[in-house]
């Protein structure tokens, strides 16, 4: 390991207006009356339900389970009946289906699962097992099953455990809370994944601009013998592939997994639901989410109950001062618009963000004029520009010839482009084209 | 001898590229040109009967034309050689080898008239008797090097055109406008290389 | 001897000998070539719109003339055409029920709840963006990748809503693999009268987001008595295209909602179709 972290070739450096909440401690959301769980919050195949109408749960108690082995269950947010199974309006704007549960207060425990004291001396095998069960997913975004990624497949050796604390998206501070406030349970969680993985060390990357977070966790770190490792602020650097670069100097290959370098990368967030998991007991049912943005009038970081309606976190943030322009799940560059305040916090999001009207830019796009600075700013070093003219002319045969599939939709293309050109959407569209001809194929 | 054969080698494919010094094939260059695929394909078969046109025109002139001083029958004899060979190779190739046949072939009748196969032979009959050029062995590489030439400039071309296709381009200059301006242009690039040899 | 009739010897010996093996070659490597083939791709239409699930005319000819696909399958030629080539190849023609494209909603942007978007106008684009702009989770996103899909300039973006004209719809179902909300289905042309609505939402619902949806109250199935016009599906009202229902059955049933509509009064204005 290199005490001076390499510098990934691109990115870009928006405002980054974490101090709008990055100094509000993590306060406990109230119980509500009801809360609505989304039944798909994995990437994979969705769980398969085990509760139905009018069912009794209780706290923590199971309500679907995993559908598969890239697929993880779910778990009661709060003890309650089960009101209705129904579709709501889902964080993609598709309806999806959901399980609405009347609360009734009591907030009593099921206690699914024995804690594991002595998690030292358990078996890996065992405590992966409990990581699948307590449904947890990688919390910085992508909501991919933690379970797969520490199931590296034979002949695939793991040596580089990476936390990931770079939290790179401008306004989300909700990482960077947990690290001040929970530093011990991250490093704790960091020890239980490097125990998983048969590791005796892992590696924490902290972006620069929290350097509070960075002296929290090196106080710790010894304890476990884990590493803190500050990082250049530069967007994405938070990003899988960039963070393994950055400390590692590995690069991952394009359609390679980080597994295929060596590497496994977990949130911070996600080692501290491991460690409510194995230490306490508890699956993942709630989560820290920045609720933030310049219309509201108490911006903060809050541990909500998954299922929590996106309009009881806008209220418990004091509610607006202005009619904002945009609502995200996530952090600016990367969250996704919303269209309703239905939508419900879900165990991957990060972040709820208003954006006020003299933030966001309505430009209509306009044509390429060709400057490179989409060239200049991609992390992954394909073409920007080019691709985004060979979709415009439906030409996915040679957007795919020019790597859009290495493309991770960090969207500092997007955000640095003087046209205003829809950059990012078009690679989406033409991964999804590619996808479906490649599918078509067999 | 070597470095003659170096001069025709560079002076055919780069100084006096048959496409953009030279002006011939013009037809083929625009007509085949929309796909780096067609173009491929065009200029195996350019290749392949440029280098056979050329040596056979070559034996019939030095061995039939010039001893029976028939010199002014060059351009007939030749057109005729040629067409006679470009469809003898068709009908072979549609038998022999039909993946070729249905790369190359559709390419094939219209070399009968790519301009470029008949002035390289007419070429290669009007050089200086002392030159290598007149003698049959470098008579076909001056054709085979020519066409490769033609494939060079047909391949850099259609390149540009499939990037041309993705380009915004103003509504008068859609089509072959922008495709002969670009043409030009490659044209005047390839002047770079005059006085090479 | 005069040099002009060496000429003529010469050349003529050339000429003959030159002819004498191209015969023969082509006589000892003849390969068979099926002359029906390039005569049946000229009675095509040559669109090469792919309506048929062939490459192009070309290909679909050569698997007619092999048998392989019968010339009805084509669907662009008229009902004279596939019998020309039928008999021109000595098979029988089956008559084939001509069907035309259906966009199956009535949204348009008066009648809808939409929230801004600005990214890439392009239906498929705009389904990543949140499912796109509408308020309906199953409408029209009225960027038309449906008429820029269709060969045949039959497709009309009118006010944010595709409207399909049936006189020049050839029924080569493009428009139906290009729209993402799966709303365009193919109806067999004599039926006039149709649902405007694809959305299995609650009548609630849509009415929340859209005031042309299908809100199945009904009428149109009791209007249409013991025929069986209607179909309920769910929360939805569809058209038995198996028996498919008048235009008088509008008028009697009086559709609260206009989703049920005659199709020339959907599609009524001086389009004249796009030119492609």
């Amino acid at each position: 390991m290199s005490d001076k972290p390499r510098k990934f070739k691109g990115g870009v450096h928006p405002d980054d207006s974490k101090a709008l909440s990055s100094h509000k401690a993590i306060q406990e959301a109230p119980l509500l009356d009801c809360y609505k769980v989304i039944m798909h919050q994995n990437i994979g195949a969705p769980p398969e339900l085990v509760v139905k109408k009018g069912d009794v749960v209780k706290k923590g108690a199971l309500l679907a389970k995993a559908g598969g082995f890239v697929s993880v269950p779910l778990h009661a947010p709060t003890s309650g009946t089960v009101k209705s199974i129904d579709k709501i309006p889902g964080p993609t704007g598709i309806s999806v289906p959901c399980i609405e549960i009347t609360a009734d207060g009591e907030d009593e425990w099921a206690s699914p699962f024995e804690p594991i004291a002595d998690w030292k001396n358990a078996e890996p095998a065992v405590l992966k097992q409990r990581v699948w069960d307590a449904g947890i997913v990688g919390m910085g975004g992508a909501g991919f099953p933690a379970h797969v990624k520490l199931s590296p497949p034979e002949g695939k050796k793991i040596d580089t455990l990476i936390l990931n604390g770079a939290e790179c998206e401008p306004y989300l501070t909700a990482d960077h809370r947990l690290m001040l406030e929970q530093a011990e349970e991250v490093v704790l969680g960091a020890a239980i994944l490097a125990r998983i993985l048969g590791l005796k060390t892992a590696v924490i990357g902290v972006e620069n601009n929290k350097p509070d977070a960075i002296e929290a966790m090196n106080k710790v770190a010894g304890k476990h013998n884990i590493q803190v490792q500050a990082l250049p602020v530069n967007y994405p650097q938070g990003a899988e592939k960039q963070l393994i670069y950055a400390i590692t100097g590995r690069e991952v290959p394009v359609g390679k997994l980080p597994m295929d370098v060596g590497c496994v990368v977990q949130n911070v967030a996600s080692a501290v639901a491991v460690v409510d998991a194995v230490v306490k007991g508890i699956p993942s049912i709630e989560r820290v989410t920045t609720v933030t943005g310049k219309p509201l009038v108490n911006p903060g970081n809050w541990k909500f109950r998954i299922g929590t309606p996106i309009s009881k976190a806008l209220e418990l943030a004091g509610g607006i001062t202005e009619q904002p322009a945009k609502l995200l799940l996530g952090g600016p560059m990367m969250g996704i618009a919303q269209s309703s305040l239905n939508v419900t916090v879900m165990k991957n999001t990060s972040g709820i963000l208003l954006i006020s009207n003299d933030e966001v830019s309505q430009y209509t796009s306009e044509p390429c004029i060709r400057c490179g600075r989409c060239v200049d700013c991609c992390p992954m070093q394909i073409l920007p520009a080019t691709i985004s003219q060979a979709v415009e002319n439906k030409r996915f045969d040679w957007a795919e010839k020019l790597n859009v599939m290495a493309c991770i939709e960090c969207g500092s293309c997007s955000y640095s482009c003087p046209s205003h050109r829809p950059l990012n959407q078009q690679f989406k569209r033409a991964k999804v084209e590619i996808q479906a001809g490649l599918r078509k194929k067999g | 001898m070597l470095s003659e054969f170096l001069v025709i080698t560079v002076g055919a494919i780069l100084v006096n590229n048959f496409v953009l010094s030279k002006f011939l094939g013009i037809c083929p260059f625009l007509g085949v040109s929309k796909k780096l695929d067609t173009a491929l394909g065009m200029s195996g078969a350019v290749v392949f009967v440029m280098t056979l046109a050329s040596l056979v025109s070559s034996l019939i002139n030095t061995f039939l034309l010039v001893p029976m001083k028939l010199e002014f029958l060059q351009t007939l004899v030749f057109i005729v050689v040629i067409a006679s060979l470009v469809q003898l190779v068709e009908i072979m190739l549609q038998k022999l080898s039909a993946k070729l046949y249905d790369s190359l072939g559709i390419f094939l009748p219209l070399i009968t008239t790519n301009c470029a196969v008949l002035g390289c032979v007419v070429l290669n009959a009007k050089s200086a008797p002392e030159s290598i050029q007149s003698t049959w062995y470098g008579a076909t590489i001056y054709g085979f090097c020519s066409a490769l030439g033609f494939a060079l400039a047909l391949i850099l071309f259609s390149s540009l055109r499939e990037k041309l296709d993705l380009a915004d381009v103003p509504e008068a200059f859609e089509g072959t406008a922008i495709s002969l301006v670009t043409a030009g242009i490659l044209a005047m690039a390839f002047l770079g290389f005059s006085g090479l040899v | 001897m005069s040099i002009a009739v060496i000429a003529i010897i010469a050349v003529g010996i050339l000429g003959a000998l030159l002819g004498i093996i191209i015969g023969v070659v082509a006589k000892v490597f003849a390969v068979e070539i099926d002359e029906r083939i390039e005569r049946v791709g000229e009675l095509l239409p040559g669109a090469n719109c792919g309506g048929c699930g062939y490459a192009g005319c070309a290909d679909f000819a050569k698997a007619v003339v092999s048998e392989a696909a019968s010339p009805d399958q084509c669907p662009v030629c008229s009902k004279e055409d596939i019998v020309t080539i039928a008999d021109y190849l000595g098979i029988s023609a089956e008559e084939k029920e001509k069907r035309v494209a259906l966009v199956r909603c009535s949204g348009d942007i008066p009648n809808t709840v939409r929230s801004l978007y600005n990214g890439v106008r392009d239906c498929r684009s705009a389904v990543l963006v949140a499912g796109g702009a509408k308020g309906c989770d199953y409408g029209c996103l009225g960027f038309g990748s449906c008429a820029e899909a269709c060969p045949f300039g039959a497709i009309e973006m009118r006010k944010g809503l595709a409207v399909v004209h049936k006189d020049l719809c050839v029924g080569c179902e493009n428009c139906v693999a290009a729209c993402p909300k799966n709303l365009i289905i193919m109806v067999p042309e004599a039926a006039t009268t149709h649902v405007y609505c694809n959305s299995p939402e609650k009548g609630a619902a849509k009415r929340a987001v859209c005031k042309t949806a299908c809100i199945a109250c009904r009428k149109c199935v009791k209007a249409s008595g013991e025929e069986d016009h209607m179909l309920v599906d769910g929360f939805l009202i569809r058209t038995n295209y198996e028996n498919p229902p008048g235009p008088e059955l509008v008028e009697a049933a009086a559709c609260p909602t206009t989703a049920l509509r005659v199709d020339s009064a959907h599609s009524a204005d001086a389009y004249q179709g796009a030119s492609k």
